[in-house]
């Protein structure tokens, strides 16, 4: 096709364009929610991957928690129910055995607590009872004030640092340190407060409280199941930790050779498969709405090309008769159907950003950052050009093949 | 290939012939049909309707194939052409003209002039130049950015002339081009086809009414898909004074 010939047609498609612009809107609505599902689709498995990363730092990536739970939801909860809880004894030997990690430490957690302040009541917290080198760990990094120290553990004191969600509720005014709070009736007095650290995939960590282990025990008994913090060092260093940490929890709670675990190690690998679960759904979910809106604005945007084709039969006429070929003619459809659909991805594009910004603005939910991967606007973009050429094929064929004589009688 | 067997012959046409199918009937539109059109001639094609007149026009300019017989044109057999090849003779050597004008009611004077050369692939600085020329020739540059629809009819029909003539075809053909005008602008646009024939150009006009064919130098009559007769004309309508050499124009 000649260059002055694709030039004139796009003009000639802008013109059709500006003058049915409600016909062309409605043609053009399928394509503009494909583009759409397009764009959420893309947002919301950046808003995933953002959160993984949270979710990951979180947790930290040189960090195994043994626990007799599966954190990530894997396996029956019947199965991990009946296991055999983790004792402080366990623990404290797998500390002792444990050649290749920086630290391995107790942990334990009871759910749904309340706790007070003077009137002040919070509930569903978890007490979780460590010893002072958690705060070595990720997930125990204090803004404010300082973690518990060793002799506080021995000595079972009554110190306490809170989450970024109990202090910000709490002591609005930000001046948590020194306050006491009552945990299980007791009192502890407030040492720290932990930054805000919560994810989507592990929302709870905001509204923790970190007591002495012994002063846990203390309050809530020492035969509770824990889990065990144990900080490889370093991320290459996981795979070699792991096994030692697997080899002697099997050993110190007499696991027999061939059996399964009776305990879990949670990491943030596990994180990163769960999260792939979902952005396969997603993914999935977003193909198939994509594929079924695209077809139908396929199949609007050649109804109006046909439209078009039937109101220009007088048009197509002429131009054979001044000497157009048929490919021309060909080509002048396909171009405007093409950029019917390039217009309506324009404009759905841009529509869909603003409401995307929009929600995430109004709904405040932090993950929801409204950001479009590159690559998706040019793909969807070169696809709605394909559909639109596609669309417009046959209507385009027909328009070629009319009669010229037969086309210049046509009122 | 055949030769021709005229040398300033344009179009050599023998024993042409044309059916339509309209289900089970047959319409006989042409029935044999011979004809020469020479370099600057200026003829008019007569006839009842049903005679075979736009059927033969059609032919002519190259819309319309003949189901047989012979189409020389500057001694290129039409009949085997591809419609690519036919598409290029209606660009570059047939300027039509219409009764109703068939302008695109969505461009300006001048991008109506240029879209034959769109078609030709001419450069756009050429086109334009060579559009504007055309459209002085028919004076009307100062309304070369109107629209069809803020022009008078007289106007658009000039402007399809100027289109007709950009590509500097071999034949004009103009299909009952004053059918919709009025009398005066009828006559001003028949001043306007003298003219362009003075300029060297070959006139063909299809027409029922006997005025404008005493225009023409020659004139073909149809009946029943037949050539009933062609003769000179020998006193055309004229507007240059007989004896005054001054040619008055529009």
């Amino acid at each position: 096709m000649k260059f002055s010939e694709f030039i004139e047609s796009i003009k000639i498609a802008f013109e059709s364009l500006r003058s049915n612009v409600m016909r062309s809107i409605l043609a053009m609505l399928g394509i503009m929610i494909g583009i759409t599902v397009v764009v959420l689709m893309g947002w919301a498995l950046n808003g995933l991957d953002n959160a993984l990363e949270d979710t990951i730092n979180l947790l930290g990536t040189d960090m195994l928690y043994v626990d007799k739970w599966d954190w990530a939801g894997g396996g029956s909860w019947e199965s991990m129910r009946s296991r055999k809880n983790i004792s402080i004894h366990q623990a404290n030997d797998l500390a002792k055995q444990l050649t290749s990690a920086e630290l391995a430490i107790p942990v334990s957690q009871k759910w749904g607590q309340n706790i007070s302040y003077g009137e002040d009541k919070l509930a569903g917290i978890s007490v979780t009872g460590t010893l002072s080198e958690y705060s070595l760990t990720p997930a125990g990094l204090v803004t404010e004030g300082r973690f518990f120290s060793q002799s506080e553990d021995r000595f079972s004191a009554n110190v306490v640092v809170i989450g970024y969600g109990v202090s910000s509720v709490l002591f609005p005014n930000g001046d948590a340190l020194g306050k006491t709070i009552k945990i299980g009736g007791h009192p502890f007095e407030v040492i720290g407060v932990i930054e805000k650290r919560g994810t989507m995939l592990m929302d709870f960590v905001d509204n923790q409280v970190f007591i002495p282990l012994t002063s846990h025990m203390g309050i809530y008994g020492a035969s509770r199941s824990l889990s065990i913090a144990v900080k490889a060092g370093s991320e290459k260093k996981l795979d070699e930790v792991r096994m030692e940490t697997i080899g002697h929890m099997r050993t110190i709670r007499n696991v027999q050779p061939g059996a399964d675990n009776d305990f879990s190690i949670n990491e943030s690998q596990a994180f990163r498969e769960q999260t792939a679960t979902m952005r396969a759904a997603v993914w999935v979910t977003g193909l198939i709405l994509t594929g079924i809106s695209l077809l139908v604005g396929l199949i609007g945007i050649m109804n109006i090309m046909f439209v078009s084709v039937t109101e220009r039969t007088k048009e197509i006429g002429i131009r054979k008769a001044i000497g157009a070929r048929r490919s021309s003619i060909l080509n002048q459809f396909i171009v405007e159907s093409a950029f019917l659909c390039f217009a309506g991805s324009l404009i759905a594009f841009i529509f869909s950003s603003i409401v995307a910004f929009a929600i995430s603005k109004a709904s405040g939910v932090d993950f929801l950052k409204p950001y479009v991967p590159p690559e998706f606007v040019l793909y969807a973009t070169i696809l709605s050009v394909i559909f639109g050429m596609l669309a417009g094929i046959i209507p385009a064929y027909l328009a070629s093949r009319l009669d010229p004589v037969e086309a210049l009688r046509y009122e | 290939m055949q030769h021709s067997q005229n040398k300033n012959a344009i179009i050599e046409i023998e024993h042409i012939a044309r059916v339509y199918t309209m289900g089970s009937e047959h319409v006989h539109a042409l029935r044999d049909v011979s004809l020469n059109i020479y370099e600057n001639e200026y003829i008019a094609l007569m006839g009842p309707s049903g005679s075979g007149k736009s059927t033969l026009m059609n032919a002519l300019g190259c819309l319309d194939t003949p189901n047989s017989g012979k189409y020389l044109f500057k001694g290129l057999d039409v009949r085997q052409m591809s419609d690519n090849d036919l598409a290029e003779i209606r660009n570059k050597e047939i300027g039509f003209v219409f009764q109703t004008f068939n302008l695109l009611a969505r461009a300006s004077a001048l991008k109506n002039v240029e879209l034959p050369l769109v078609y030709a692939g001419v450069p756009t600085n050429e086109r334009r130049e060579r559009a504007i020329e055309a459209l002085k020739s028919v004076g009307l540059e100062e309304r070369m950015h109107h629209k069809p629809n803020e022009l008078s009819g007289g106007q658009r029909q000039r402007v399809a002339i100027a289109r007709a003539l950009v590509t500097k075809p071999a034949i004009i053909l103009a299909d009952e081009p004053t059918g919709n005008l009025d009398s005066k602008t009828g006559v001003e646009i028949m001043r306007l086809f003298e003219e362009i024939w003075r300029q060297g150009n070959t006139v063909i006009l299809v027409t029922h009414e006997e005025d404008i064919a005493m225009h023409a130098h020659r004139i073909v009559r149809l009946r029943d898909g037949l050539i009933e007769s062609d003769r000179v004309n020998p006193n055309p309508v004229t507007f240059v004074q007989a004896g005054s050499g001054v040619a008055h124009y529009l």
